[in-house]
């Protein structure tokens, strides 16, 4: 459903990636790893509109998303749960819900969207009128999900989920994904914490450098020894 | 020291009231522009004196003063879309935009000295004479006028925000604009829409300039600090900010003028900001 072309991104002059490609079937989990300032985030951000796309193109289901303008990624099917969750910190957790369905075809069905995300994370409902900022990390992290599928995604893009949360949190985090997953909705998963990631996704790819370094299964990727030293440690 | 007599209190009470009143009004399109947008628009100031100046004018040619918004508050919706655009096209930092305003401010008090000259002018309407007496106390009919303009459009601004979907929307572009847009917001749609308001605001505190002022081009920078000093003290971008921070202003000053002397008055305010500021450092 989504191929990247060999997409160029730049911050002022130096491209941070370039020639990067990928694939993702429909209904598909697939995830990136890599280092630290490999480009991943630059990646995912490019993919939900948040960055303008150099060279190379975007595609969701044959269209070209490549020249939309960033409001209009929305209603093409992509959320995205940014790195380091980017709530409306001053609004509050219902508000910030309610945004994720602003588009008015998500719009039409806030109310069951809604009734679903409490009930995959039943703690929101009891802080629907509490500020988002005053959430604890793992509670944001629900609320930054609960937020991108309110819009109703074809394909949700999740940027490190599990950055600074207790390992329980992260599990829990990692099992709901999966079972966004199989409601069929495509994932495309960032991870620093690649043994998980590897262990729920179907399709690979290793971003080192702003390139695309190897890609395959996750089972085949653990298979090249240098990648398990690299990633596993 | 001479204690004032309590209908001189009373009626310094008051006045400090409608003097806040106009310090809110004048400062609602500059905090949600501040706040909202990281545009500091100085020329928000010499906008309103335009206003106010536009009014004279009108009403000079016959018009009624409170009718004139039908001319000005579209003409000036216009003006603020369009200095937005030209802001957001050349990618103006907060910093920049406050030279950039800065500059706009001249040239416009230019272009008013070149139309009206730098004489003062006073606008003759049938609601400048009107006063009504309240026990001991005067109320001027301008001044009361500027109170529900400044109070109706705080609160209106505060419920749209608050309650509405564009209004949500806006709040949302104020904290991370572009997840908002990520989300679907045509932030660069509603950025305009909130700074065709913050000049229609502007607009409507000149109105309310032109009912109770005399009028010269060089008061456009009289008003500067103290409005400022509401529109920080009542935090940006909040709605009902500027006109509470402008009555405890405005109240404050209009104390300190009747217990000690009209020097003092300016200190007020910005000892209220100075405190108000140490107190919560990041607020702003
Ligand atoms: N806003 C920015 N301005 C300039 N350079 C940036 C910016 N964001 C990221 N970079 C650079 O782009 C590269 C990729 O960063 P990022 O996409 O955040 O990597 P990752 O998410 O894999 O850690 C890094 O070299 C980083 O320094
Ligand atoms: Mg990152």
């Amino acid at each position: 459903m989504l191929e990247i072309e060999r997409i160029r991104v730049s911050y002022g002059a130096a491209p941070a990636i370039s020639e990067v490609s990928i694939r993702i079937g429909p209904g598909e989990l697939a995830c990136v790893v890599g280092p630290n300032g490999a480009g991943k985030t630059t990646l995912i951000n490019a993919i939900a509109g948040l960055h303008s796309i150099e060279a190379g193109a975007l595609r969701l289901d044959g269209r070209d998303l490549s020249r939309l303008p960033r409001h209009a990624f929305c209603g093409e099917g992509i959320a995205i749960v940014p790195e380091g969750r980017r709530l409306f910190a001053g609004m509050n957790v219902r508000e910030n819900l309610e945004l994720g369905s602003y588009r008015r075809a998500a719009r039409a069905r806030r109310t069951e969207s809604l009734d679903r995300v409490c009930e995959v994370f039943p703690i929101l409902r009891e802080r629907l009128e509490q500020p988002a900022g005053t959430l604890s990390g793992g509670e944001q992290q629900m609320l930054a999900i609960g937020r991108a599928l309110m819009a109703q995604p074809r394909l949700l893009l999740l940027d490190e989920p599990s950055l600074g949360l207790a390992p329980a949190m992260v599990l829990a985090v990692f099992k709901v994904i999966k079972e966004i997953n199989a409601g069929g909705v495509a994932v495309l998963l960032v991870e620093q914490n690649a043994a998980l990631a590897l262990e729920i996704a179907a399709r690979a790819y290793v971003l080192e450098e702003g390139r695309i370094a190897a890609e395959g299964s996750p089972e085949a990727l653990l298979a090249q020894p240098h990648i398990r030293r690299a990633y596993l440690g | 020291m001479a204690l004032p007599s309590l209908t001189l209190l009373g009626q310094s009470l008051l006045s400090g009231i409608f003097i806040g009143a106009l310090y809110g009004l004048l400062g609602l399109g500059l905090s949600l522009s501040w706040g909202m947008l990281r545009q500091i628009n100085l020329a928000h100031f010499a906008l309103a004196f335009l206003g106010a100046y536009l009014t004279y004018q009108l009403a000079g040619a016959g018009m009624d003063p409170l009718a004139t918004l039908a001319v000005i508050v579209p003409c000036f919706f216009a003006l603020g879309a369009l200095m937005h655009w030209l802001l957001a096209r050349f990618s103006v930092s907060a910093f920049n935009s406050l030279l950039v305003t800065f500059g706009l401010t001249a040239i416009i008090e230019a272009l008013i000295q070149w139309i009206w000259t730098a004489d003062f002018r006073r606008m003759e309407s049938a609601y400048g004479e009107v006063k009504f007496r309240v026990g001991a106390l005067y109320v001027a009919l301008p001044e009361l006028l500027t109170l529900a303009m400044a109070l109706a459009l705080s609160l209106a601004v505060w419920a749209w925000l608050r309650h509405t979907h564009t209004g949500k929307a806006m709040r949302a572009i104020a904290e991370d604009a572009p997840i908002a847009a990520a989300f679907g917001v045509n932030v660069r749609r509603l950025s305009l829409l909130l700074s065709g308001l913050s000049a229609a605001f502007a607009g409507v505190a000149g109105l309310a300039l032109a009912l109770s002022y005399t009028l010269a081009p060089g008061q456009i920078y009289a008003w500067l600090g103290v409005v400022f000093a509401a529109v920080m003290l009542g935090g940006l971008g909040n709605p009902l900010g500027p006109l509470v921070a402008g009555i405890v202003i405005g109240v404050s000053e209009a104390l300190t003028m009747a217990f000690t002397t009209p020097a003092w008055a300016p200190l007020v305010s910005f000892s209220l900001l100075i405190v108000v500021l140490l107190a919560r450092p990041g607020r702003i």
